[in-house]
């Protein structure tokens, strides 16, 4: 596998969505290539900061009660 | 609360049965309540609008519920649900599809532009949740609503792919493109608030 095919994955690597098989083809392309490499580390430092950042809020507690009382108390 | 019992809301059904049904509910429905209000937020960008589509949303899902599979993607079949209900009722009082080729943006890739100054994203920790969501919301609803499923509620490109009803190789693209878009935008507000120093454009 070469630099260009590898960050073709990119994504579907770091997002776990190929067959253990080019996964595997990717997992040694990045060890033998350390530009390649670092590159993947950032993406994969990004994604774990959006997901950090966004999945704080939750529903307000108000909801939840309206929602109950819609559904099983009328 | 009344004395008087409650009228009974679908064509005769058992105490046991409205009970087993609440209760199916509960475990497999409502524990996605924070999930389904977290996208109901991005898709609507205001939160009495979300409430509403979220209450909306669990409403048509207690109605369906017989036909929902039991034990099968429940996080999938709500946020269906409320999609559609979103693109019939609360679009076109909120925002406006976008009308741009989404194609023909160029993804800008931080990663380059980063090479010089801060190659390990290190700025990445001084940007805060609201600056992020914001960002986000900026997106074009096609790229926010991917990148939303993907990146906040951890769905895989399949289910993805359901939700929206388009192929997996959309979802790809446009996880591709909203993503680098995302990153631009991120990067340029980092720019601007002199965590790094940006190159000259």
């Amino acid at each position: 596998m070469n630099c260009r095919e590898c960050t073709e994955h990119l994504y579907e690597y770091l997002d776990r969505e190929l067959t253990p098989q080019v996964e595997q083809e990717i997992r040694q392309h990045l060890a033998d290539c350390p530009p390649c490499g670092e590159h993947f580390d950032f993406e994969r430092l990004f994604l774990d900061f959006l997901r950090a950042r966004c999945r704080a809020q939750g529903a307000p507690s108000e909801l939840k009660l309206r929602i109950l009382r819609e559904l099983f108390d009328e | 609360m009344p004395s008087t019992p409650p009228p009974a809301p679908t064509p005769t059904p058992t105490p046991a049965a409205d009970a087993e049904k609440r209760a199916s509910f509960e475990r497999e429905a409502l524990v996605h309540l924070d999930s389904l209000y977290r996208v109901a937020l991005r898709l609507t960008g205001n939160p009495a609008e979300a409430d509403d589509l979220v209450q909306e949303t669990m409403l048509k899902a207690y109605r369906a519920w017989h036909q929902y599979e039991k034990g099968t993607n429940a996080k999938g079949w709500l946020l269906t649900i409320l999609r559609h209900a979103f693109i019939n009722e609360y679009r076109r009082r909120t925002r406006h599809p976008e009308t741009v080729d989404l194609d023909a943006i160029e993804p800008f890739s931080v990663f380059e532009e980063l090479q010089d100054d801060d190659p390990q994203g290190t700025f990445f920790d001084r940007i805060v949740d609201d600056e992020v969501l914001r960002a986000i919301d900026e997106l074009p609803e096609q790229f926010r609503e991917t990148v939303v499923l993907s990146d906040v509620e951890g769905l895989s490109y399949e289910e993805i792919a359901r939700v929206l009803e388009v192929p997996v190789g959309t979802v790809k693209s446009r996880l591709f493109r909203a993503r680098r878009m995302l990153q631009g935008k991120l990067y340029d507000y980092a720019v601007g608030m002199g965590y790094i120093k940006g190159n000259a454009t």
